[in-house]
């Protein structure tokens, strides 16, 4: 019974591809990037995207985020290999990559049309607000980002709760 | 009587094992003070208390915003700190608390250089640099 159930998402999954974003798998990245902020999936933003951020880690976002040079190799390698394009059978990688225009490099996966999009009926009270801050801040209201879970029925709004849209 | 002073010796020989730093990052702290004597030939030690100042005043910072150390780290080491931009949180510094604290020299010479950068807007000097591990370590 259970190797049927298996089978069975096993196959539905092939068929309509996976509902969110691949899970960030690679220990260093997660190090790394995650210190300071939110470990965003590869799969958020297109290759392109990933190495004009890595070529200016002296000043990412307006913060020195530079790395040893091994690192750096693994890390752009990482998000070459995992990035959005490269990941179209996780339906977020796949809308992600279709609404960025092929002349555009977004820097910000919060400025990529379909991030927009999702999140433009959000109160600024509630993203401005102390337990959340930016709309970078992933975790504070997806209680499932950083396993690649982006559903409406994980979303928690600190002072506000469950959002449907 | 004797293993009166047998004891008072242990506990001594702990403490001072508790605030020395382990022998790569010792050998990193002597390179310090080696590179922060060509910068000034009268070049003691590092202080704690210089390193205390460097850590909580506040300078114009990467993005030219006031900013300190302890505006992520806070005031007291022992406590968990706040990326003020991400809202991320940070680990206690305090190797008291937190004892992966200042064991790797990659990781302290990453986070010098960073952090140099974002709350002076510069890269630290050796001097510098072993004054605010040296306050760190205190913690």
């Amino acid at each position: 019974m259970k190797k049927l159930l298996i089978s069975v998402v096993l196959f539905s999954s092939l068929l309509f591809g996976q509902s969110g974003v691949k899970p960030v798998d690679n220990k260093l990245y997660l190090k790394e990037c995650g210190s300071c902020h939110f470990a965003f999936q590869a799969g958020l933003l297109p290759e392109r995207s990933w190495v004009k951020m890595m070529n200016n880690l002296e000043n990412h976002f307006d913060t020195d985020a530079t790395l040893a040079k091994e690192d750096y190799d693994t890390i752009m390698n990482y998000l070459k290999v995992n990035s959005s394009e490269k990941a179209m059978n996780y339906k977020r990688s796949r809308k992600m990559t279709n609404s960025i225009r092929g002349n555009q490099t977004p820097l910000k996966i919060t400025e990529v049309a379909y991030f927009v999009d999702k999140h433009n009926e959000i109160p600024l009270r509630l993203i401005t607000q102390k337990g959340v801050g930016t709309l970078s801040n992933c975790m504070a209201c997806h209680t499932t980002a950083d396993r690649g879970i982006y559903s409406e029925r994980a979303i928690q709004i600190p002072n506000y709760g469950r959002w449907d849209d | 009587m004797r293993k009166i002073a047998i004891a008072i010796m242990l506990v001594f020989i702990t403490n001072i094992f508790a605030s020395q730093f382990n022998p790569i990052m010792q050998e990193y702290i002597n390179n310090l003070k080696t590179e922060a004597k060509k910068e000034n030939s009268g070049f003691v030690d590092f202080s704690i208390k210089e390193g205390e100042k460097i850590f909580t005043t506040s300078h114009i910072g990467k993005k030219s915003e006031k900013i300190s150390c302890t505006s992520c780290h806070n005031i007291d080491l022992t406590t968990t700190g706040k990326n003020t931009f991400t809202n991320k949180l940070i680990e206690p510094l305090s190797p008291n608390k937190n004892p992966n604290r200042l064991t790797s020299v990659k990781d302290v010479e990453k986070w010098l250089r960073r952090n140099f950068k974002d709350v002076y807007n510069r890269a630290g000097t050796a001097q510098e640099k072993g004054d605010v591990l040296y306050y760190i370590n205190s913690k």
